[in-house]
């Protein structure tokens, strides 16, 4: 007992110790006030303040787009963005996380369009009410142009669109805050789909790995590590070949029996 | 001679073959058009109501970012874009609300100079002071049609051609202030330069019908049929004209023609950068004629051009 309470005694201390090394800021989650530690992102900051999030938590790494996040500061007119997994709180931050917002999206057969302005505007006619007032650039958290590659899409561009919506986590704020309405994103991924079904030279090398693989390549290897028992397993596993972690960018393996 | 140069959507797409035979012939002629880096599309008709302001952010921002790289003229080729443009620069220049209002809207427009890798021009104000020029402008104004004539290695002597303008380079005539609304010249003038028998006709300042080709079919029919036909009782071989809507009415829309008006027979319609083309001797073949409806190769051929 006696341990244990030495133990808690511990713990809370550190606790203290944490919390007076940890600035604590003001923030507004949906206008209620809460103190957090300044240097937890958006995320964590509403995890610490008592919410356990349901919706709009993906990846928490800034890829999955399902926690894109609206906030104002006191000392600006602007709404700034951000993925709440992604950005570090500022003091007496006003926010809320839109995790969901809804965008229609056209549903066609990829093999059976091509990559042309006529078939993207078939599939989303609503583009040309674009006005190009740069809202939708001015709301991505992962800084794409998105004005840019919907004037691309408008003039025909379909290899442009793909290009510059590349990094889209879709994460919806671009249509979010749009007044023409518009569903960039979903736009933006046709664009994608067409490019790599029709525009994008197909890579040469996996069908030349395809083939090789078909013709049995890796049958001896894999039938011998099929029919190895645990010891050799073990020991094969712990005596793979591992890239160094400083490996430089040439590094290859020295055998390639399984690659 | 290097001039920035805004294409515009169609140019980009439905009628490329008017954007490239021009800047092909701009390369011949020694000048260098240059396309903006960024660019949206201008609008395509400027706004009618005086209250809607939004419709003049895109132009505004293309005219903004031409002064921003430190330029004071802009070249375009689409009749559509040539308008919006110059109206709104005017109205720019004219409507101190407008001009504070829009600039107010645009001062914060960091992310896409973040976004285009550039810093120029945060915090700078627009005042107008852009020269919209249309190619053929250019080539009147910056170039000189005598230069374009000095050019001509291959003069279009045989060919009857009838200059069609339609509605957006002239009109309205105080803010388009490009030629005599009612008498303009600048086209004959250019087919003059090339050596071409200009013919004259009383439709060459009517509408196509522009849009009504989608709404009401029925009326672009009528009144590009007139057109054509007024032409060829003048005696032309063809029509010659510059906007990418009136080559869809009065071009492109001819495959319906004969449906609608028994005895039509097609007639070639040009643009004006196809002939320029021709006139300076580039490759026949690279002009995009296999997208007309009405096929102009075996005219030229019968002027001995191909």
């Amino acid at each position: 007992m006696a341990a244990q309470r030495k133990k808690k005694k511990r713990a809370d201390a550190t606790g203290k110790k944490l919390e007076q090394q940890q600035k604590l800021v003001p923030i507004f989650i949906m206008g209620q006030r809460h103190l957090v530690p300044d240097s937890l992102t958006i995320q964590k900051a509403m995890e610490y303040a008592g919410y356990q999030l349901v919706r709009g938590c993906g990846c928490r790494g800034g890829i999955c787009g399902a926690c894109g996040t609206v906030f104002r500061l006191p000392d600006s007119y602007r709404v700034e963005v951000g993925l709440a997994c992604q950005t570090v709180v500022k003091p007496n931050m006003y926010l809320a996380q839109i995790p969901f917002f809804p965008a229609n999206k056209a549903v066609y057969d990829i093999e059976k369009l091509s990559p042309t302005g006529a078939d993207v505007s078939k599939l989303y006619p609503e583009i040309f009410k674009c006005v190009g007032c740069n809202v939708c650039t001015k709301s991505c958290p992962m800084d794409i142009d998105v004005m840019e590659y919907m004037a691309r899409a408008i003039r025909g561009d379909v290899a442009g669109v793909a290009e510059l919506s590349f990094d889209c986590v879709m994460c919806g704020l671009c249509a979010a805050r749009c007044p023409a309405e518009l569903v960039q994103y979903n736009m933006a991924v046709l664009c994608r789909r067409l490019y790599a079904r029709h525009i994008a030279p197909r890579a040469q090398h996996l069908a030349e790995r395809v083939r090789e693989i078909e013709k049995g390549k890796y049958e001896r290897p894999l039938r011998a590590l099929k029919s190895a028992d645990i010891k050799d397993l073990k020991r094969l596993y712990k005596e793979r070949e591992i890239e160094p972690e400083m490996a430089e960018e040439d590094w290859t393996p020295e055998s390639n029996d399984y690659l | 001679m290097k001039l920035p140069y805004y294409p515009g959507c169609t140019l980009k797409d439905r009628t490329s073959q008017l954007e490239t035979t021009a800047l092909a012939c701009a390369e011949k002629l020694d000048v260098q058009l240059e396309e903006m880096p960024n660019w949206t599309c201008c609008g395509g008709v400027y706004p009618v109501s005086e209250t809607k302001i939004v419709n003049l952010v895109a132009p505004f921002r293309i005219l903004k970012e031409v002064q921003e790289a430190g330029d004071d003229k802009l070249v375009t080729i689409c009749d559509f874009c040539y308008n919006v443009l110059k109206r709104t620069n005017l109205i720019i220049r004219e409507d101190s609300v407008k001009r504070t209002r829009l600039n107010l809207f645009l001062s914060d427009d960091d992310r896409r100079w973040a976004a285009s890798g550039r810093r120029v021009g945060e915090g700078q104000e627009y005042d107008g002071g852009v020269k919209v020029l249309h190619y053929l402008e250019m080539l009147r104004d910056e170039l000189g049609f005598e230069a374009v004539a000095a050019a001509v290695s291959k003069p279009l002597e045989d060919l009857k051609i009838a200059p069609y303008y339609g509605c957006n380079l002239l009109r309205p005539p105080l803010e388009m202030d490009l030629d005599d609304p009612e008498d303009p010249r600048i086209m004959e003038d250019f087919l003059g330069s090339m050596g071409a028998q200009v013919v004259e006709f009383p439709y060459r300042i009517e509408c196509c019908g522009s849009f009504l080709s989608l709404s009401s079919p029925q009326i672009a029919r009528r009144l590009c049929h007139t057109i054509l036909e007024s032409a060829r009782k003048n005696g032309a071989d063809a029509i010659m004209l510059s906007c990418p809507m009136c080559f869809y009415n009065l071009e492109q829309k001819q495959s319906e023609f004969a449906r609608h008006f028994p005895g039509f027979r097609p007639m070639p319609v040009f643009f004006f950068s196809q002939l320029l083309a021709l006139a300076l001797g580039l490759d026949p073949a690279s002009l995009g004629f296999e997208r007309n409806f009405a096929d102009p190769v075996p005219l030229l051929k019968e002027k001995h051009l191909v």
